[in-house]
């Protein structure tokens, strides 16, 4: 008997025990339980989860990450990326309950932000392409650069935005099969903290991704 | 450090009142008033029931130094999120139909959290920053007649520095 986790929220299917309460019964294998089969906390889709392996790899870095030599000069910061700088240190103030500072901030981002350059004629499936590069190639990078160096930090940041940015690509995938069909009879939240993207009636007592209480998974309305 | 109420953990026990020594929890709209506050006194936080109450720090600690291979890397994932968030924010305003405005909606909210986590964590975690502050003079020369200068005017005059 095998166990598997959720990738996004750490939920563990266990074959042994099933899920009765779903109408899984216990001993039923992975591979026979259905295609559209979500996770029964965070809505994540069958692809998300991944075998727990018991016996767990070493992760074997190189911490000369500061000496190397192929990270090219930072480029200047782009108009978007100054914006979602300052529109995330108006939160700071507004934290530090610095209310001038924070509409300072929110006006300076909102000028930024309005200067971002389209990107013409793209659609939500060119999202789901970057999405593919994030995962395969940048996440990898940056978790390896953020391990090497020890910034717990960065490696929050990484490891919650991955996790966001895999549910994502599991509902774009659906929403390019389904259509608007898949979201017809349900409401869609956004965890205000990291993102995470919830599709149901009511959002998880806590963020499947940050954990943060569920008051800040917003409602997104349809208008 | 003045002292602040959390509203939502606030049970109305009003301990605060109590015991405070100058009146400065006796306020109409129960915001405690910071220029009656004696930073560092305390005792209403000990006092509060509901642990309702906490100081705000007036000095912050210096930004932590990045390595430059974080923050490239760090840099390569947020412009990404950056591009999606725009991509999904002009998907969403040309929607015909309110269920694809409204998940196109949802990515771009998204993505903008992202990007600001992410950004956050290359080094532009405290507004009283090194960091910040020479990204907001880089703004300085910001001559375009819709650019809100005494919204960087401001910030440049009261953010106070981490530098000791």
């Amino acid at each position: 008997m095998k166990r598997y986790k959720c990738t996004i929220c750490g939920y563990a299917y266990d074959e042994s025990v099933g899920i009765p309460e779903k109408g899984i019964a216990p001993g039923t294998k992975w591979q026979d339980i259905p295609e559209d089969f979500v996770c029964p906390l965070c809505n994540a889709s069958k692809s998300a989860f991944k075998l727990i392996d018991d016996e767990v790899q070493p992760l074997d870095v190189v911490a000369d990450a500061d000496s190397a030599e192929h990270v090219e000069n930072l480029k200047e910061l782009t108009y978007g990326e100054i914006s979602a700088i300052c529109s995330n240190l108006a939160i700071g103030c507004e934290k530090q309950r610095l209310t001038d500072e924070m509409n300072a901030f929110y006006k300076i981002a909102d000028y930024f932000q309005a200067k971002v350059a389209g990107e013409m004629g793209k659609t939500l499936d060119d999202t789901a392409k970057m999405l593919d590069d994030d995962l395969g190639v940048k996440y990898p990078a940056a978790f390896d650069a953020a391990k090497a160096d020890a910034d717990r930090g960065a490696l929050r940041s990484i490891v919650w935005s991955e996790k966001v940015s895999l549910m994502t690509k599991s509902l774009l995938e659906r929403f390019a099969k389904e259509g608007e069909a898949m979201l017809a009879n349900s409401k869609i939240y956004v965890c205000d903290i990291c993102g995470f993207i919830y599709i149901g009636d009511t959002p998880p007592e806590v963020c499947p991704v940050c954990k943060v209480p569920s008051f800040k998974m917003l409602a997104v309305e349809r208008r | 450090m003045p002292a602040y109420r959390n509203v939502r953990l606030c049970t109305k026990d009003c301990m605060c009142l109590y015991v405070c020594p100058t009146g400065a929890t006796n306020t109409e709209n129960s915001i405690i008033d910071v220029t009656k506050c004696t930073p560092g006194c305390m005792a209403c936080v000990d006092a509060c029931p509901s642990a309702a109450i906490s100081m705000v720090p007036l000095d912050y600690p210096p930004q932590q130094s990045k390595a430059k291979v974080v923050i490239a890397a760090q840099r390569a994932l947020a412009l990404s999120k950056v591009k999606q968030r725009k991509i999904a924010s002009d998907v969403a305003a040309g929607a015909e139909k309110p269920v694809t405005r409204q998940f196109a909606e949802a990515i771009a909210m998204s993505n903008r959290r992202m990007s600001e986590d992410i950004l956050r964590e290359s080094g532009y975690m405290l507004p009283q920053s090194d960091e910040v502050r020479k990204l907001l003079e880089t703004m300085k020369d910001n001559k375009a007649s819709d650019f809100p200068s005494e919204a960087l005017e401001l910030l440049l005059n009261k953010l106070q520095s981490t530098r000791k």
